[in-house]
């Protein structure tokens, strides 16, 4: 079995949604099949060859070579195996996905990690705006899994997040955390104005101290918090910094909010 | 050019027609009598097929700015039921607050040529004239809402005469330019502005010092005095309130003997019997309704599903936002007016209330005797969407059907229902008076509904089939004002409607002096920009006006 390949042969005038080319949808399917498959790209459906050359029959580990930014929907509601992205991912990376894993090795467009149940993402450059949110209108944005992000995330980050963990090693923009009502954002640079806006319950970690904190978060003084070392720990077995961190995080400054809303939520920033 | 429809099994209650072959010749966009000896430029054979006028819808939601904010409101909505461009249809989305395109061809591909728009309210009229003029394939009217606006309730409350409210009355329906007048929850929508959370039929409204019973008694005669034909379009007191029936029982007796039409009465039908004090009053509601022939009624049935309930009920709505479907809601003031609530909501059939809900709807249609006076909606979107119209007939006309559904629901709800003992089976004559002959004279259309010479050509055939919701989601063909719109339940072909209009007689210059002043001081639009023009609905030659005659026969 080789891995099942789809390298992008034009160059795209149009973004092109790329949702059924994952390895639940593509079970069982001959590579003629594969082939034939229509995708959206702007307003009309064209065959998946008529955009990629493929090659490859494990359907369990799928790789998109010289990827670009207009590849929307990639791993969208996938369930198990591997999707690999050599290059940029669109819009909607990851969207729904409930298991698997997504690795991309550039950066990705908006709402990467949209509405995620479970699975682990890794972006090997930057995420756009609303990284693990949940579409406009609904309640609930992530709800479960691991994103790892090595370069920057745009603002809204988690925005109505609900469970699960959203790593940034970069810096992050405004309004991270917005309306989150659980889960776990970590920063290792900066974060943009606004931390935590209308958070309900969760924690923001902060690895540097952010420029301001919102008015509306009460400062709760330091405290040496014994589950930190724990976190940190649990992320060792994940390709992040973050895991080698839980011998140096200890204390850390306590700021509750946002308490224009329930108030129940955190912001901790790393004294040490 | 002359087209000829030949041999179909017209079923024309306005002429008593009932199931006879007869041929229909179409001209100019309006049904001629037989010509002699003329050859038809066209002709179509419907031999074995049912031929029926164009559908009424008297009561639906498609215009005005409560049907924006549901769109606003549910973004779900949209990306759930998304429509691709395909053919002369454009692309569109929305399965409870579809657009305003995807509204057109939703209801043409069903066979319905008309639609009512209830609840105008004037200083909206003007976006909700702009919503329905993009809606296709139908024509469209509205009903505008008065009784909880400042202006009435002053007049009410400081002593003017009939007279002088029926002027206001009328400069109303002419400046927004609708058919009807409808209320709703009188006077309650104001009087939650002043922090009442209810307001029974004689209560009084804590400022203006008046009663529902006042506000209803004052506008239905009005209407009446005026000689507007859609008696006063009423969305009564106490919406959803177990017990509310006695409430609606008050109202129809309290009209004395004023034609009054009601509304959605399956939200005003609850009794309190039984262990969950929430029962039934679908019996007493129809023995008012069959011995008062001055009431007529729509049913506003509840079909199990996700959809969004919009009304002009601020009052009520707040009320039940603690049920809103995913925990979303807008309720709103709107300046001098009324009010606004949108609640998302999901019917369930497991659910008591909702599934004795859908019960107490379908025994109210069983019960009411005459056809002629009570019409069959949903009050899209806030029972079910219309596009479950189809379903709704289906139960109505096959009783194992329904008692199948009956036994699927949950079943305290169905022990405590009669509809299982009820073996009334609606027949495809009934079908057409309530939902064609009956709606068009209710609403005053001379020149809709039926199928005689001089109507407008707006026609259905359908396919008999034994499953009733297949043969009424898919009609064979669509006429509008003679041309075919819809074939075997494909769009071919893109008409935009008419707007339904009355102008009633009466004197403008004494009570415009007084709006005037009034809109100065109060209002954020100037009175002659309130006012809304021929030219503005007539003007990008697409819709074109219909004056219905006032009068009392």
């Amino acid at each position: 079995m080789s891995t099942l390949t789809f390298t992008l042969k034009i160059s795209l005038q149009q973004r092109v949604d790329v949702s059924p080319l994952t390895p639940d949808n593509l079970a069982g399917k001959s590579l003629d099949e594969i082939a034939a498959i229509e995708l959206q790209n702007g307003n009309r459906k064209v065959r998946a060859d008529a955009i990629f050359t493929l090659s490859g029959d494990d359907h369990l580990n799928i790789v998109f070579k010289n990827a670009l930014d207009k590849l929307d929907y990639i791993g969208k509601g996938n369930s198990n195996g591997e999707i690999s992205v050599e290059g940029d991912g669109g819009a909607y990376l990851g969207f729904q996905l409930q298991g698997g894993t997504i690795n991309v090795t550039g950066s990705v467009g908006a709402y990467a990690a949209c509405e995620l149940r479970n699975g682990v993402i890794n972006i090997g450059g930057n995420a756009g705006d609303f990284l693990g949110a949940a579409l406009p209108g609904n309640k609930k944005g992530m709800q479960g899994g691991v994103v790892i992000v090595k370069g920057n995330a745009g603002e809204r980050v988690g925005d109505h997040m609900r469970r699960g963990s959203i790593l940034i090693e970069g810096s992050a923009g405004a309004y991270l955390g917005s309306r989150m009502t659980a889960g776990t954002i970590a920063v290792l640079g900066e974060v943009g104005a606004y931390p935590g806006y209308a958070m309900k319950r969760g924690t923001l970690l902060l690895l540097t101290a952010p420029s301001a904190i919102p008015a509306t978060f009460n400062d709760c003084g330091t405290h040496t918090l014994g589950f930190l070392p724990l976190l940190l720990k649990g992320l060792q077995s994940y390709q992040t910094q973050f895991g080698a961190l839980a011998d140096k995080v200890k204390r850390v400054r306590r700021y509750a909010g946002d308490m224009s809303g329930a108030g129940k939520g955190e912001i901790l920033v790393s004294e040490s | 050019m002359l087209t000829k429809l030949t041999g179909g099994k017209v079923y024309d209650p306005a002429h008593g027609v009932n199931g006879e072959v007869r041929d229909l010749w179409i001209q100019h966009g309006r049904i001629v009598a037989a010509p002699g000896d003329e050859t038809p430029g066209l002709e179509y054979d419907l031999r074995g097929k049912v031929v029926m006028a164009g559908a009424i819808d008297m009561h639906t939601h498609i215009g005005g700015g409560k049907v924006t904010i549901a769109r606003n409101l549910l973004p779900e909505d949209h990306r759930g039921d998304p429509v691709e461009r395909e053919g002369l249809m454009r692309a569109g989305c929305g399965h409870a607050v579809p657009s305003t395109l995807t509204t057109g061809y939703r209801y043409a591909e069903m066979g319905y040529t008309s639609g009512f728009e209830p609840a105008v309210l004037p200083i909206n009229a003007r976006q909700a004239h702009h919503e329905m003029a993009d809606v296709p394939l139908m024509d469209v009217g509205g009903y505008v809402m008065l009784g909880s606006d400042d202006y009435f309730l002053r007049m009410l409350s400081s002593g003017k005469s009939q007279e002088e409210i029926n002027n206001y009355v009328a400069w109303t329906i002419h400046s927004s330019q609708t058919i009807g007048v409808k209320v709703v929850n009188p006077g309650g929508i104001s009087a939650f502005k002043f922090n009442q959370r209810s307001l029974d039929l004689d209560e009084q409204h804590q400022y203006y010092q008046v009663t529902p019973r006042q506000v209803l008694q004052t506008l239905a005669r009005a209407v009446h005095e005026l000689g507007v034909p859609h008696p006063l379009h009423v969305h009564g007191c106490n919406l959803g309130v177990p017990g509310n029936m006695q409430t609606t029982l008050d109202t129809i007796s309290g009209i004395e003997g004023l034609p009054m039409h009601l509304t959605h009465i399956q939200f005003h039908s609850y009794g309190t019997e039984g262990d969950r004090k929430f029962s039934s009053g679908a019996a007493q509601i129809a023995e008012a309704f069959n011995k008062n022939k001055n009431i007529t009624l729509d049913v506003g049935q509840v079909l199990f599903g996700a959809t969004v309930t919009a009304s002009g009920d601020s009052q009520r709505q707040f009320a039940n936002s603690a049920h809103a479907h995913n925990g979303k809601w807008v309720c709103m003031d709107i300046e001098c007016d009324a009010g606004c609530g949108v609640v998302p909501f999901k019917y369930r059939d497991k659910n008591f209330v909702n599934a004795l809900q859908w019960a107490i709807g379908l025994e109210t249609f069983l019960l009411a005797e005459d056809p002629w006076r009570i019409f069959l909606t949903t009050d899209h979107p806030n029972g079910a969407p219309f596009v479950m119209y189809p379903h709704l007939i289906k139960l109505l006309m096959n009783k194992s059907f329904r008692n199948e559904k009956l036994a699927s629901i949950n079943p305290d709800a169905a022990a405590l229902s009669t509809l299982g003992t009820l073996d009334r089976e609606y027949s495809l004559y009934e079908i057409a008076i309530m939902t064609r002959a009956g709606a068009a004279r209710l609403l005053g259309l001379k020149d809709r509904g039926h199928l005689g010479a001089g109507a407008g050509a707006d026609i259905t055939v359908y396919s008999e089939q034994e499953d009733q919701e297949a043969m009424f989601a898919k009609p064979d063909y669509v006429f509008k004002d003679g041309e075919l719109v819809v074939k075997h339940g494909e769009v071919v072909n893109i008409v935009w409607g008419n707007v339904h209009t009355v102008k009633p007689e009466f004197d403008r210059g004494p009570i415009e002096k007084d709006l005037k002043d009034y809109f100065d001081r109060y209002l954020t639009m100037k009175l002659d920009n309130f006012i809304i023009r021929d030219e503005e609905i007539e003007g990008d030659g697409r819709s074109k006006i219909i004056v219905h005659p006032c009068g009392r026969a």
